[in-house]
């Protein structure tokens, strides 16, 4: 079950995602998504506005741990965590 | 003895079509595509027209490349496409480094720096786009040639103001007759319908109110146009071995500086690279049939051109067939070369000369055969293109049958 972090990310993906594509879980790997690797970090960088944050986050440091969008959940779930 | 370099394959994209047949049709038809912009926000610009492509073609570029690309990078990876579908081009395993590609560019990714300026300028966003780095670099549109494509020989991207499209395919020639690859993808490309650009075009004075009118005593200035010209060049033996379609010869080029003012041309300098071109080349002035001028309608250029074109060709000057196909499809500014080298490999394969359109009145220090409004029949052997440029930078193509 999706919280609500995780729908709105997704939400955002599905918004850059190919309209035809597969549904979008917490499980799908982001590589599969087919979308630029650069047009996924603008994504999360997109959450500073909507939750009044600053992400410092480094966008190589980014990629090289995060393989599902599960992954990008919590990486985003703990940035606003420490800000908080 | 230079390799023979010979072109296999050609693709365009501006506002008069969005493919090269469509464009050569056009031309030789003398219709031109000058006309009010209606796709760009022109804000507060003096100037209207341009010569814009209206709608793009289907072009099959997948979504991923798209998103990270200024429209100047989409429109050389289009006319790539069009190019290497022609000539039957296969990059694989064994070949593929062996293949490269050079874009000329004379301005840059515009569409990315102005959606980051008014962002956060105007809008009062905090960051500008994420890929506004990749976007705008001007070196964007060869890469994401070698990308779509996949060649991995030499991949750079050329600038020289206008005469950038010209400098890429002689450069590119150059990369083959050094053995360092067996064929290259060039040609040049431009997208500068934005408004920076525009309002810095409108401050210098140089725009034509109404339209393009080269050689024309009433010639008002130039216009500016979007597009891109992309061609496969390759060794006639590579061409030959693999049963490609040879559509014309690469002869040579001529590539000189004038040296002097960053705005205003020299006689001496554009002189200067025709003569280079056709030593290159191996032909003598009376070789050549037709010459596809700079002549981007401005008082000055049209008439140095032609000071210029007389110095090389003495009394034969008359004898030639000139035209300058930017009153059909604008100054396109980097892709101008590449859109003119259509005009060319065209007129010598099908004998038609196409024509100087919206030619009023004759001028007297433009006194050559310009080929006012109407194609003109003609048998062309070869055929030269000139490309002159802010910075003095001069680059001259000629082009002869197989």
């Amino acid at each position: 079950m999706a919280d609500q972090l995780a729908t709105d990310i997704i939400s955002k993906i599905k918004a850059h995602a190919e309209p035809s594509g597969e549904e979008i879980t917490t499980n799908t790997e982001l590589t599969a998504l087919g979308i630029h690797s650069l047009e996924l970090t603008e994504i999360i960088f997109d959450l500073e506005e909507e939750y009044g944050i600053e992400i410092e986050m480094n966008t190589v440091d980014a990629w090289s741990n995060l393989k599902n969008v599960g992954d990008m959940v919590e990486a985003v779930r703990a940035l606003i965590a420490k800000k908080a | 003895m230079h390799k023979r370099v010979v072109i296999t394959g050609i693709g365009g994209i501006c506002g008069l079509g969005t493919n090269a047949s469509a464009i050569w049709g056009e031309m030789r038809a003398g219709r031109s595509a000058i006309g009010p912009i209606v796709n760009s926000e022109l804000h507060d610009l003096k100037v209207r027209v341009g010569c814009e492509i209206k709608a793009l073609p289907e072009h099959g570029i997948d979504r991923k490349q798209l998103v990270s690309m200024d429209r100047f990078s989409l429109l050389a990876t289009i006319a790539a496409r069009e190019a290497a579908q022609q000539a039957g081009l296969m990059p694989h395993e064994t070949n593929t480094f062996r293949m490269g590609t050079i874009v000329g560019v004379g301005v840059c990714g515009w569409e990315a720096i102005e959606e980051s300026y008014r962002a956060i300028l105007l809008e009062g966003k905090s960051r500008a786009g994420i890929f506004t780095v990749p976007k705008v670099m001007p070196g964007a549109a060869a890469g994401h040639v070698s990308m779509n494509l996949g060649l991995r020989g030499p991949v750079f991207g050329i600038t020289s103001a206008c005469s950038s499209s010209n400098h890429a395919i002689a450069s590119a020639v150059d990369q083959i007759r050094l053995g360092r690859a067996d064929v290259m993808v060039a040609g040049g490309t431009d997208a500068p319908l934005v408004w920076g650009i525009l309002k810095g075009w409108e401050a210098l004075r140089v725009l034509a109110p109404d339209t393009c009118r080269p050689f024309s005593a009433d010639r008002q200035g130039l216009v500016l146009g979007e597009g891109a010209g992309m061609v496969v060049l390759e060794t006639y033996e590579h061409a030959m071995a693999r049963g490609a379609e040879i559509l014309a010869e690469v002869a040579g080029a001529g590539l000189s500086g004038d040296a002097s003012d960053i705005v205003a041309p020299t006689i001496e300098g554009p002189e200067a690279a025709m003569r280079f071109c056709l030593v290159d080349a191996g032909l003598n002035p009376e070789d050549i049939d037709y010459l596809n001028a700079h002549g981007t309608g401005t008082k000055a250029n049209d008439q140095i051109e032609t000071a210029a074109i007389k110095r090389v060709f003495g009394d034969y000057a008359h004898r030639l067939s000139i035209s300058s196909t930017k009153s059909m499809h604008a100054h396109c500014l980097g892709a101008s070369g590449a859109l003119e080298l259509i005009a060319c490999v065209m007129a010598i394969r099908e004998g038609i000369v196409p024509p100087t359109a919206n030619f009023r009145e004759a001028d007297a220090d433009c006194d050559l055969d310009i080929t006012p409004n109407v194609a003109r029949e003609r048998k062309v052997r070869t055929a030269i293109s000139n490309s002159f440029a802010f910075g003095g930078t001069n680059a001259v193509l000629a082009f002869k049958a197989v």
